[in-house]
């Protein structure tokens, strides 16, 4: 295109602006409800915290294997991966399904659709008032160039091939915006209380891990490590020590 | 585990608070972070704070965890009175809590987790740690938090009985509370009940089971009960968890030369040769190790003429290091010395 569109200040004063402030106090806001309802949760489920605990033990017993003579290593390893009553072995069809725990459990599902809500309401909210208020116009520009593949990200709305890709539709801008306050977020609210969409998208997704697996995953590591006791090797490392310190 | 640095820092700015060149709220929260046991000190200055109503407020949030760590200072110095005053103050700030024995049956929110992240371990009865490292805000937690001093009150004032049923009902709300289940080990150690102290930790280590500072204190709670072999699987494990600590290394190795036999002998060495490695050949007791265990294993081998191929110059080498050291530090004690490694000899 060859000539300029130029952009109305009142766009800026009006949409562009608010557009930017009210995303930030709606992402304030929500931390500040999240926080109120996760006040009330329940104690840890005893099983996961003794899991937890038999993976460390688990582990260390992994990476150190090679520290403790042989005779202790195997009792060790029956101890944690025998057929029977090992601690790392989960016997088939005890394996609990994520899902039907979750259902078994309402507190959990209550806490997760309680994460839900308030990410989703203030979410669509927001982008049904954008979507109303402001769809289908520009509403700023970027300062340099951009190919042809940014339309889809920078003009969402606008369905005209021929505007320059450099300017930025009002529903993108609050899409921009939705993804990129995360930094801003970790300065206002403290590090770790950065409400992240993008992250929490990712924990939904990943929700449903399954100790058991875990457990699975520990035992078989456990059953291929060879087990080789490093100590004769530091008998002679003890003596170049007292060598070089008797020297 | 404190290192070097951090020991050096609190030392500095303990000499700086005893001559009054401040810094006391620095030193208070360093030894809170490194659940440091100087209760008399942190008693005498965080009073002085906790006295001084403007120094008290400028804290914030804070001052509640300070009025913790002066209660629990307090009863490990059994300045009882002091301790029941703290504890009042934070009932008061947090009224939700009743008093321990009368304790009904309460529905708790969720103790913050970092409680079973921290929890040092505590030597004798009132050696007391700090359960909340960090100022919280949450009321649920100083509930539990006063619930427990109570407790703790009543042990420090040797009430056993009742403390220990405090202790139960704390753990039958929140059976995960890492503390309170250290506190019942310690307090059936200072009671010299041992077996006890063995069952709780036992029971504790159940579920906790990757907590190396609780099988460290089972360790030596069973070689005390000369109960060796599980001694051995405690500093096993210790190891495990820690594989270049060498105070685990020289310990595992005392109990293993303790237990005697051959085959224990010989890897009591290699552990002892272990340690060496470790501290660089540092370790006293370690080079004393290698001589005894050499000595023992010629003895047990001497008819076999069984020769240990693959150190032969260890047991030489050691008595050479620790003739070395004796000449440095003590000259005096050179010639017992000698006769003792002379005796040692085959």
């Amino acid at each position: 295109m060859a000539e300029d569109l130029v952009l109305d200040t009142a766009i800026r004063d009006w949409v562009l602006i608010p557009l930017s402030v009210v995303m930030v106090l709606i992402g304030v806001l929500r931390y500040f409800v999240s926080k109120l309802m996760k006040g009330s949760s329940q104690i840890p489920d005893p099983k996961i915290v003794k899991e937890g605990q038999v993976i460390i033990r688990a582990r260390n017993l992994r990476a150190g294997a090679n520290y403790i003579p042989a005779k202790s290593f195997r009792a060790r390893k029956a101890y944690y991966s025998n057929e029977e009553n090992g601690l790392l072995h989960v016997p088939k069809g005890q394996a609990a399904n994520p899902q039907a725990q979750m259902f078994s459990d309402p507190n959990m599902a209550m806490d997760m659709m309680k994460k839900n809500l308030s990410m989703i309401i203030p979410q669509t909210l927001t982008f049904a008032w954008v979507n109303f208020f402001f769809s289908g116009f520009v509403a700023a520009k970027i300062p340099f160039p951009l190919t042809q593949r940014f339309r889809a990200m920078l003009q969402n709305g606008i369905d005209l091939s021929t505007v320059d890709v450099s300017y930025v539709s009002s529903r993108s801008w609050y899409f921009l915006n939705l993804f990129g306050l995360r930094g801003l977020f970790s300065l206002i609210l403290g590090e770790e209380n950065a409400t992240d969409d993008t992250q929490r998208m990712m924990q939904m997704s990943g929700f449903g891990m399954d100790p058991s697996k875990t457990l699975g995953a520990e035992k078989d590591g456990l059953d291929i490590v060879q087990h080789d006791w490093v100590l004769p090797k530091f008998e002679q490392r003890a003596e170049s020590v007292l060598r070089k310190l008797v020297k | 585990m404190v290192t070097r640095t951090e020991e050096e820092e609190v030392n500095r700015l303990e000499n700086q608070v005893e001559n009054g060149g401040g810094g006391v709220w620095e030193y208070l929260c360093l030894v809170h972070k490194l659940k440091l046991r100087r209760s008399d000190m942190v008693l005498k200055h965080g009073l002085s704070i906790l006295n001084d109503s403007k120094k008290r407020s400028a804290l914030g949030p804070e001052e509640w965890t300070l009025y913790e760590q002066v209660a629990v200072a307090a009863m490990d110095c059994q300045s009882i009175d002091v301790a029941k005053d703290c504890i009042k103050v934070l009932q008061r700030k947090f009224p939700g809590s009743k008093r321990v024995d009368s304790l009904e049956p309460r529905v708790y929110r969720k103790p913050p987790l970092y409680l079973h992240k921290v929890g040092g371990w505590l030597r004798t009865h009132h050696h007391v740690q700090n359960p909340c490292p960090e100022p919280h805000l949450w009321d649920s937690h100083w509930i539990c938090c006063c619930c427990r001093l109570e407790a703790m009150l009543l042990e420090a004032r040797g009430l056993w009985s009742e403390a220990e049923n405090a202790y139960s009902s704390l753990l039958e709300e929140n059976p995960f509370d890492q503390v309170v289940h250290k506190r019942r080990v310690a307090m059936a150690k200072a009671q010299g009940n041992t077996s006890a102290a063995i069952d709780w930790l036992n029971k504790y280590l159940d579920i906790f089971m990757a907590d190396h500072e609780a099988w460290r204190e089972l360790a030596e709670i069973y070689v005390s009960l000369q109960m060796y072999k599980q001694a051995a699987f405690c500093y096993e494990e210790l190891i495990l968890s820690q594989p270049t600590v060498p105070l685990y290394h020289l310990a595992y190795a005392d109990v293993l030369y303790t237990l005697g036999g051959l085959e224990n002998l010989q890897t009591a060495k290699k552990y002892y040769a272990s340690t060496i490695d470790l501290t660089g050949g540092k370790s006293t007791r370690a080079l004393f190790g290698i001589c005894l265990c050499t000595s023992a294993i010629g003895q047990l081998t001497k008819g076999r003429n069984k020769e240990d191929k693959e150190s032969p110059e260890l047991q030489s080498l050691s008595a050479m290091a620790l003739e070395k050291d004796y000449k440095q530090r003590a000259p005096s004690r050179l010639s017992v010395l000698s006769s003792t490694l002379r005796s040692l000899k085959i």
